[in-house]
């Protein structure tokens, strides 16, 4: 077998075209995993509780298992889960006219939650107690010391955590192509099968991902160096 | 003024504060004096709430708390009566020194950002940080950070300004440039609490001086009083144990 060098560019210009599925299956999930993530963090900071035992219970179930796992669950059971509900209360949605990529999305979005959770959670506890109580030395409430004063730092400190997680789950998304999701991986293979050239288009997925995550990285080293400007003293 | 009444307060069945009472009144200067470990700091993180007392009443200004009962609501107003400077500075590491200052007076003051901007740069004029605005405290000295710790307490205009050890962290030359504006500030008739080790420092600013061990107000009085003729052991003993190792560093800094 020969490698056909020519093909790898007609690929790459073929799989890149999927390019929009993927960031959409990485970045809305990071998104809502943004929030989820937030919130459990602060859940289990402040020991809330009853929701506390939950937040536990869901970063240790999320971490401990595979995301493919999460995809399949998701994917097989919701669809159960809403049709009983929707026979129930009589509210003629039907699970087989829901687009796949939500369940993918919801369940990358539940991963996302836990990871960034724990990201989040050593963020703030990085931050010294000394910056809350100053805070609230200055007459500042718990709501106002965390979301002026601790939480930006802990979220400069963490960039190059967030940016591993981004470069985590873009990798991650190819697995939505076991659900019949157009995304990189799932177009790269279609064309390797048509083509029969699985070589030439799996080096052209490669070199996108691999383009991706370097762009990613410096990004994330400019923002980084920007947001924690104020960390590293010297004399201006 | 300030009104604490049977202050008691213990770490983990330790008790730390057994029972502070006292009355601070308005413009007064309090140093508090005491060996390491006699609850100093745990006195005046009480007077903010940082720390919450197990038993008794803590006023300042308007506001008055009764320990066991404190709601979040009432804590806020407690602490909005008084301002905090810290050992440690704890400067609003993200924020430059500008910005350390107007954060109060724009998150609990309510001041527009162009008037409490205004408003910072004199205080840090006064202060003598006028050319500093834009560095973060990551790039001062401990004095200047310490000024700045000064400047943002002053900015809240608080009924009383609680100093826990301002100069300890900070190298000996340091010291001077930090204390001379602690006593310009005291000279303004701000009511100051100060714990300190600076015992020059504390016979000349102070009105009142308290003398603390283990975790009781062993003695109070004037500096006169406190300092020439101490009434109780334990402050001769520890009046003397400072002026003797203030001694010794003196003399191994002439030696070296
Ligand atoms: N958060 C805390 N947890 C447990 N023990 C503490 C805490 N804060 C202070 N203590 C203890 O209380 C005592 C008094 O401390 P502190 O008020 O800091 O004394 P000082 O400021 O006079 O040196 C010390 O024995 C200290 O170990
Ligand atoms: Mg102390």
């Amino acid at each position: 077998m020969t490698i056909d060098i020519l093909f790898i560019w007609t690929a790459f210009k073929e799989i890149i075209k999927a390019l929009p599925i993927t960031l959409i299956l990485t970045i809305l999930p990071l998104l809502a995993g943004f929030i989820i993530g937030l919130a459990v963090a602060l859940i289990r900071i402040y020991k809330v509780k009853f929701l506390c035992r939950v937040a536990n219970g869901y970063v240790s179930f999320f971490r401990g298992t595979p995301i493919i796992m999460h995809i399949m669950l998701i994917y097989f059971g919701f669809p159960l889960l809403i049709d009983q509900i929707s026979t129930k209360f009589d509210l003629g949605i039907q699970s087989n006219s829901i687009p796949i990529i939500l369940f993918v999305l919801t369940a990358l979005s539940l991963s996302a939650g836990a990871y960034l959770s724990e990201i989040f959670r050593s963020g703030i506890i990085s931050v010294s107690n000394g910056q809350m109580e100053a805070a609230y030395s200055v007459g500042m409430n718990s709501f106002q010391a965390m979301t002026r004063i601790v939480l930006p730092q802990a979220i400069a400190q963490s960039i190059p955590n967030f940016t591993n997680i981004f470069i985590g789950f873009l990798h991650t998304s190819s697995i939505a192509f076991i659900v019949s999701q157009k995304e990189m991986t799932g177009a790269a293979n279609i064309v390797a099968s048509t083509n029969l050239k699985f070589l030439e288009s799996f080096i052209a997925a490669g070199l996108i991902y691999w383009g991706l995550t370097i762009i990613a990285e410096g990004l994330s080293f400019l923002i980084e160096k920007k947001a924690t400007a104020y960390n590293r003293g010297g004399v201006q | 003024m300030i009104y604490l009444k049977d202050i008691q307060k213990s770490f983990n069945q330790q008790p730390v504060l057994k029972g502070i009472n006292l009355k601070i009144g308005k413009g007064e200067v309090v140093t508090i004096l005491g060996p390491s470990g006699s609850g100093k700091t745990t006195l005046l993180r009480c007077l903010n709430f940082l720390e919450k007392p197990d038993e008794g009443i803590v006023q300042v200004g308007d506001i008055q708390v009764k320990s066991k009962k404190a709601t979040k609501r009432e804590i806020l107003s407690l602490r909005r009566q008084s301002a905090m400077v810290f050992q440690h500075y704890n400067l609003f590491a993200h924020k430059t020194v500008l910005e350390n200052v107007m954060e109060g007076l724009i998150v609990t003051k309510k001041y527009k950002k162009a008037e409490a901007k205004r408003e910072s740069e004199l205080l840090l004029e006064k202060v003598g940080l006028g050319d500093k605005h834009n560095y973060f405290p990551s790039q001062l000295s401990g004095g200047q950070q310490q000024r700045v710790g000064i400047a943002r307490a002053l900015a809240l205009n608080p009924e009383v300004i609680l100093f826990d050890e301002p100069t300890s962290a900070l190298d000996p030359e340091l010291v001077g440039e930090v204390l001379s504006v602690i006593k310009a500030i005291a000279q303004e008739g701000i009511t100051m609490v100060i714990v300190t080790h600076e015992m020059s420092f504390a016979k000349e600013v102070s009105d009142r001086v308290l003398f603390m061990d283990g975790g009781v107000i062993v003695e109070e009085g004037s500096p006169l009083e406190i300092f020439n003729a101490p009434k109780e052991e334990r402050t001769r003993q520890f009046l003397n144990r400072i002026s003797r190792d203030f001694s010794v560093s003196f003399l191994e800094e002439r030696a070296n």
